[in-house]
């Protein structure tokens, strides 16, 4: 990407590129690649994880103190909603740990009927 | 800690930069700015602070994880080599050749756990550092041809230099290199600050760079009227040279446009009067015996083993009589390496595209120096600890 989408002069020239995004290191680039996505999104997370803390730090400075958010106590209706986002945050995260995959990539469709 | 007065230089600094923020800041005031939105958000001593409180979070991570990676997992994989070794029965005091290394490691998955998760935490460094300059490409460039025209600092840029392709490799995998990205400085500046920040501990406020600035040797009639830093990179040392010799004519070359643009405007921003110019360190463009101190770091084990004794004898030629040459860079060892250095150092040239690094190792970089009518001085000391000890005066 020598010169972004632009016209304007950059003093930038095509550089010879790394070959990394070809390198295998697990034995399968499927298990890289997730290796990779696993990488990416533990970044997120803690990006997330530090705007909260930012979010919080910005709360108290406007009267919301710590002290008020660890002992807030949600209302009945809340805490059946929240369980609900949770439970479905679970399954869609982690739920295929429950897999148990038995059919190989080459078989054929099982006989029906 | 360094005082904030004084890091930021006089009170010129950044009115070019200082201007744009003052209008971005007005644009930010308003309602519509969404999280992840380009917002400047001011210095922290002499490091503009990364425009979005998410990629400042991101670059947060990876440094962590360089650390949690060099105690943990380094750990774990040299313990699986060592194994690997003695399951092989080879001795690990005794050299290896690449070749052996590669069958090793090609061998044992396990130990490349650590390779891989290393250089993907290495990607994503630079991968969100590139899209957010691209992202906001225009207020980027923008502010880099602001300060092209201004000072206090002089600029000279040259499209038309003929870049050598030994100078066009993506090292380190940073996306476009030092010379084929726009942001290749910005880039490379706040990547390695999560570098230096996961081995070190420090250089958000140059600190490296300040601690060599100040222990460079000066030749011995103590004149030092003007300084040459080749392949100066993002010019981190350079400015900081000038800092210690205010009065000195400094100036930093580098093949690099986008890198050279990056240090003066960042010169500017800080006062600084260093000078930059896009040329190439075997070809300066000086007149003879010009400088009482020339310099480098980091730059020879980037360029082939044939360019380290091109560039020493430009050093030799731009160097006066009685001058300092004080090249700073890794310690080159030559080629014969037990396994676990092999391993480093293998890694690091294939991997890490360090693609020149074994031909240095393969220099005699002290003899070059002293083929060139330099005396290497005895009981010299390392400017950087740890890294080699070439302190040269010129005959």
């Amino acid at each position: 990407m020598p010169a972004s989408d632009t016209k304007r002069q950059t003093y930038a020239v095509d550089a010879i590129p790394s070959d990394v995004k070809n390198s295998v290191f697990l034995g399968n680039p499927v298990v890289d690649n997730v290796v990779s996505c696993v990488l990416a999104l533990a970044m997120e997370v803690w990006s997330t994880k530090r705007r909260l803390k930012v979010v919080e730090a910005v709360m108290a400075q406007h009267g919301v103190t710590n002290d008020m958010i660890e002992k807030f106590a949600p209302t009945e209706q809340q805490k059946v909603e929240w369980a609900k986002d949770r439970d479905s945050f679970i399954e869609l995260t982690l739920g295929s740990l429950g897999n148990q995959g038995t059919t190989s990539i080459a078989a054929d469709f099982p006989k029906r009927g | 800690m360094l005082a904030r007065r004084t890091l930021l230089g006089t009170a010129g600094a950044s009115l070019a930069t200082v201007s744009l923020i003052n209008q971005a800041s007005a644009a930010a005031d308003k309602p519509k700015a969404m999280p992840g939105e380009y917002i400047p958000r001011g210095v922290d001593g002499r490091l503009r602070r990364l425009a979005t409180l998410d990629l400042e979070s991101q670059q947060d991570f990876t440094l962590g994880f360089r650390q949690m990676h060099s105690r943990a997992v380094r750990t774990a994989s040299g313990e699986m080599f060592a194994r690997a070794l003695a399951a092989r029965g080879i001795d690990p005091a005794t050299p290896i050749t690449r070749d052996q290394l590669r069958e090793i490691v090609e061998a044992e998955p396990a130990i490349n756990l650590a390779s891989k998760t290393w250089l993907a935490n290495q990607q994503i460094t630079w991968k969100t550092l590139q899209d957010h300059f691209h992202k906001y490409a225009d207020v980027y460039l923008t502010e880099m041809e602001m300060a092209d025209k201004t000072g206090p600092g002089k600029l000279e840029l040259n499209p038309a230099l003929k870049i050598p392709d030994s100078a066009k490799h993506e090292i380190h995998i940073q996306p476009g290199g030092y010379v084929g990205d726009p942001f290749a400085g910005h880039i490379y500046h706040y990547g390695t600050n999560s570098f230096y920040a996961a081995t070190v501990g420090y250089n958000e406020q140059d600190q490296i760079q300040q601690g060599m600035a100040e222990r460079l040797p000066l030749p011995k009639d103590g004149k030092v009227k003007r300084i040459l830093d080749m392949g100066c990179g993002t010019g981190q040392l350079t400015l900081m040279l000038k800092e210690r010799f205010p009065d000195a004519e400094v100036w930093g070359v580098d093949a690099g446009g986008p890198m050279v643009r990056y240090a003066h405007m960042r010169a500017n921003s800080l006062g600084n009067g260093t000078n930059f110019a896009q040329r190439m360190a075997e070809d300066t463009k000086f007149p003879d015996n010009y400088f009482d101190i020339v310099t480098s770091y980091l730059l020879h084990h980037e360029v082939p083993g044939e360019d380290t004794r091109k560039i020493v004898d430009e050093a030799r030629r731009v160097t006066r009589p009685g001058g300092v040459y004080y090249p700073i860079d890794f310690v080159s060892g030559g080629t014969k390496m037990i396994p676990n250095q092999m391993y480093g150092r293998w890694w690091d040239h294939r991997w890490n595209n360090e693609v020149w690094s074994f031909e240095y190792h393969a220099v005699d970089f002290n003899g070059e120096i002293a083929k060139r009518g330099f005396n290497l001085e005895k009981n010299a000391k390392a400017v950087l600890p740890g890294f080699g000890i070439r302190h040269a005066v010129k005959a």
